[in-house]
């Protein structure tokens, strides 16, 4: 049963992913990688809502990770910071990597201390 | 509130938002299925309780980053399918591997005051994961 919910919420965020990523990249003029940004940190924000309120139902709560689970993504993540910097490393390349990771941790532990 | 995408208006063809056919759709979909099976299944490998380091998905997240970069390259002098790249790519790769998880571990490592292995793990995943994308498509240029 929860391999099956996490399955099923996880399509359902990987469709999300692909719509709304591919909807804000097609509006990048530059080529930043936009639309993984976007995903990343609305899902850092949101999986720190959820698991901060422990009193949500453990079925709701399980969707809702499995659904962030899909719906963000590390590998595209590193694959697009490793295409801004080769083969000559350049500063988008380091605002990629930095601006995910320090802006999804604090994302999290916002959402996470909101809730608690 | 998305704004309708101005079709063919004053923009040059690749900045167009075409709405995607639905067989890239349902190849998303059919392989964030599998990607979620496949890291409920390595999470539960290494089972991560409350404080420890999460191997289970470092485990994922540098494997999957590793097959990402191998798929990139391979796919530029193969014949693929037109599904083959929303598939494994967007699909199955792309929810295998998991930003939110990551966010929400250091998060739990911090609370739980431990700030060395938070670190660590910050580290070993951002590092790491460049390092066998890297390698991923090195591999992949190499052996064909």
């Amino acid at each position: 049963m929860t391999l099956l919910v996490t399955m099923a919420t996880g399509a359902v965020g990987a469709y999300c992913r692909y719509m709304v990523s591919g909807a804000i990249q097609a509006r990048s003029r530059s080529g930043f990688p936009y639309g993984t940004l976007t995903v990343n940190l609305s899902g850092a924000l949101l999986i720190g809502l959820v698991a901060g309120a422990s009193d949500l139902e453990s079925t709701l709560s399980l969707a809702a990770i499995g659904f962030l689970g899909g719906f963000t993504t590390y590998s595209t993540w590193m694959i697009e910071t490793i295409r801004l910097g080769m083969p000559q490393l350049r500063l988008r390349a380091v605002v990629n990597l930095m601006a995910t990771l320090i802006l999804g941790i604090g994302l999290t532990v916002a959402g996470y201390s909101l809730t608690t | 509130m998305p704004s309708r995408p101005s079709i063919g208006r004053n923009q040059p063809e690749s900045r167009r938002h075409r709405l995607p056919n639905p067989t890239n759709l349902l190849a998303v979909m059919a392989g964030g299925l599998v990607g979620s099976a496949l890291r409920a299944g390595i999470g539960a490998l290494w089972p991560a309780t409350q404080g420890d380091f999460p191997v289970g998905s470092l485990v994922v997240n540098l494997s999957g980053s590793f097959l990402l970069g191998w798929y990139l390259v391979r796919r530029e002098s193969a014949v693929t399918a037109p599904w083959s790249m929303p598939f494994w790519a967007f699909g199955l790769l792309g929810s295998f591997t998991t930003f939110s998880a990551f966010t929400m571990e250091v998060t739990r490592l911090l609370a739980d005051g431990k700030g060395m292995a938070a670190t660590g793990y910050i580290g070993a995943s951002t590092v790491g994961g460049l390092i066998a994308a890297l390698l991923g498509q090195r591999i992949a240029t190499v052996i064909r």
